[in-house]
């Protein structure tokens, strides 16, 4: 006979303890209205962020005078049209753009073989290591770990020491747009595979099997079944690591060296280093601008509806 | 060898081994061309192995597989001539049903030209025409077992393959399929290997039964065979119900077997082909629809067994009753019995006292141990 543990579990009490509370606030209970009132946190929290974007509408909008260093008190379009004249503006936001369509489809390229076999291998001991290579960097952050670049790659780093024994002059391995893209896919790569492991997982194993008993070999299978069936998980994770590294910061900043600037780093030197905040204002709004009809292009050629969202998917 | 026609498929000794896990066990059988064979067994049995090592999927740690006549050890399974369909069904969830049956005859590079008509023919063989476009989760789960099959057997396999694909299904709907996967085989002559742990399905659908367990093929037969002749008290209990008895043999000539049980001495036949020695202990077992069953007042006529006992429950199952019978004479055994009752009388209720029997032909007495 199957014995049944009679104490009460603590997580039991944690719910009763939520319950008595939610009594307290509310005595006679939120009725049709608790779902709402659950969500209002997070719609808080949002809201905020919605709030601030008006600010930077508002700022974007007043011209710095640099004689007196004030804000003109009326609204003017003259950052925009500075934005937009200037090929600087272009020159960032076209690196970025490419840099962040570069690294997503590097990204995938590399997460997705990895994904697949942390999901289907058949030996636990290899999964868990795969999962704890990926956490890993999670502890370390970002900024430390482009340090790290530096240590490597530098003129006097590891890399170019080992080159010398061989007899390589020092390559300049940092400072460019390749180094930028290259701590990017490092950082990246976690995202996309935590994205697309689920997606991974909802291929049932008999899917491949199947195919293959039809007839198909490996290449066809992968081709025909499981990246088709993989789509919501490669378009997620596409659009979480697009838009992360869009807007990235430090790896511009540190592996770039002040010459391969994204637009999140310009936006940083209007704010804090020239003092603009207006045109720095306005760049904001070109980034996220140019963020949401990228992804409102990703949506419309794929379709929103391969996210996985929604109900009456099986 | 001087063989006309070899057969579909053949296992010659097959042993498959994971880790120190023997999950098949020196394997032998074969398969003629045309017939429907299904490996009946419980869970864990090795079924569904063994129908993986003859697809491909796995190669054998030793033993080799024919089919027809050829060793298939060196043949990777998308090249092999195989049908499956799967106990998941495993349908490409992105695809229509006419997709999902065109995959394999462009995967084998079928003219493309036929592609369609044949992809008409196959859902028209299994009663789909008119669904071609729908998507899979479109389908109900008899239909979705239906694209598999069409799926499976649009590229004119030399062998079907079927992995428990019935399992999920309820009962009803399970019994209708079964009847489809026999009417497509026979229309086809496709020679199929089904696995499953429904010994009515088995019984039902088969030209040929193996069961297995632990590993290990207990008896391969006919289904009516298998159902008369169980060759050991493994197959005896999992096909049909049956009343297990423990005694001792006291004489055995070659026709028949005596033996002991409780105070009463029983003949009975050989079970399996295993030699028996006066004196060894023996199983007896005899199924539950073959014991008669009568009120104490009543006469049964032309049994050579027959006792008193009490019944202790009494299920009514619609066309049928089965009893619970205490039978003090045969040391206090339990038997179950299951009572056809064409032109009832009452039924018995608990309680009451009956006389029970059976004929020595349908007592088998097998060693206790093998």
């Amino acid at each position: 006979m199957r014995r049944y543990k009679t104490s009460y579990p603590i997580s039991w009490r944690f719910m009763d303890v939520l319950e008595a509370a939610f009594a307290l606030v509310l005595p006679r209970g939120g009725g049709r209205l608790t779902p709402y009132l659950l969500l209002t946190p997070a719609v808080l929290l949002v809201g905020t962020l919605a709030v601030g974007l008006l600010y930077i509408g508002d700022s974007s909008l007043r011209v710095l005078d640099r004689s007196t260093f004030l804000f003109s008190d009326y609204w003017t379009l003259e950052n925009y049209q500075r934005a937009f004249s200037e090929s600087f503006t272009a020159t960032i936001i076209w690196r970025s753009l490419a840099g962040a369509v570069i690294v997503t489809a590097v990204t995938l390229l590399l997460a997705f073989p990895y994904a697949y076999v942390m999901v289907r291998t058949s030996s636990a001991l290899l999964r868990k290591f795969l999962l704890v290579a990926l956490f890993l960097p999670f502890f370390i952050g970002q900024v430390v770990r482009a340090y790290g670049w530096l240590i490597i790659l530098g003129n006097q780093g590891i890399v170019n020491d080992a080159l010398a024994l061989v007899g390589v002059e020092p390559l300049r391995l940092l400072f460019n747009y390749p180094a930028v893209l290259f701590g990017l896919v490092q950082y990246m790569l976690p995202f996309g595979v935590l994205m697309l492991a689920p997606a991974l997982t909802a291929i049932p194993e008999d899917i491949e099997a199947a195919a293959t008993s039809l007839g198909a070999n490996w290449v066809r299978a992968l081709f025909h079944v499981v990246l088709p069936m993989a789509r919501p998980g490669l378009i997620g994770a596409g659009v979480v690591v697009l838009t992360l590294s869009l807007t990235d910061f430090a790896m511009p900043a540190i592996l770039g060296g002040g010459s391969q600037d994204f637009v999140a780093n310009a936006i940083y030197d209007q704010f804090f280093r020239t003092s603009d905040q207006g045109f720095g204002a306005s760049l904001t709004l070109i980034l996220i601008a140019v963020g949401s009809m990228t992804v409102g292009l990703v949506f419309a050629v794929f379709g929103a509806g391969t996210l996985a969202l929604g109900a009456n998917r099986k | 060898m001087t063989e006309i026609q070899a057969a579909a498929v053949s296992a010659i000794n097959v042993e498959m081994t994971f880790g120190t896990f023997k999950a098949v066990k020196d394997a032998s059988f074969e398969l003629q061309n045309g017939k429907f064979l299904t490996i009946l067994g419980p869970s864990g049995s090795g079924k569904t192995t063994l129908l993986r090592l003859i697809a491909g999927f796995l190669t054998p740690s030793s033993g080799e597989i024919l089919i027809n006549g050829r060793s298939v050890r060196a043949v990777a399974a998308n090249k092999r001539s195989i049908g499956m369909v799967f106990q998941k069904l495993a349908l490409f969830p992105h695809m229509t049903a006419a997709e999902n049956v065109a995959f394999p005859l462009k995967m084998r590079r079928f003219d493309a030209r036929t592609i369609p008509d044949r992809v008409a023919q196959y859902l028209k063989l299994v009663r789909l025409d008119g669904f071609e476009n729908r998507r899979i989760h479109e389908l109900s789960g008899g239909q979705q077992q239906r694209v598999a099959i069409a799926r499976a057997l649009v590229f004119e396999p030399d062998l079907l393959l079927l992995d428990e694909p019935l399992a999920a299904l309820d009962r009803k709907l399970r019994e209708e399929m079964q009847l489809e996967f026999r009417r497509i085989q026979k229309e086809l002559g496709v020679t199929t290997i089904n696995v499953t742990h429904d010994q009515r399905e088995a019984l039902v659908v088969s030209d040929q039964v193996i069961v297995m367990n632990d590993g290990e093929i207990q008896q391969n037969a006919a289904p009516t065979q298998m159902y008369r002749m169980p060759s050991n008290p493994f197959v005896a209990n999992f096909i049909g119900v049956t009343n297990d008895l423990s005694g001792i043999l006291t004489r055995v000539t070659s026709a028949d077997a005596t033996a002991r049980f409780g105070n009463v001495e029983l003949m009975g036949v050989h079970g399996g082909a295993v030699a028996l020695e006066d004196g060894t202990p023996i199983k007896g077992a005899i199924r539950a629809e073959q014991i008669r069953i009568a009120s104490a007042e009543q006469s049964m006529a032309g049994l050579d067994a027959d006792f008193r006992g009490t019944v202790l429950d009494a299920i009514f199952e619609g066309e049928r009753h089965v009893y619970e019978v205490e039978v003090p004479e045969l040391g206090g055994e339990t038997l179950k019995i299951i009572h056809h009752d064409r032109n009832d009388q009452s039924a018995l209720e608990p309680g009451a006292l009956v006389h029970i029997g059976w004929k020595n032909r349908d007592l088998q007495i097998f060693p206790a141990k093998q």
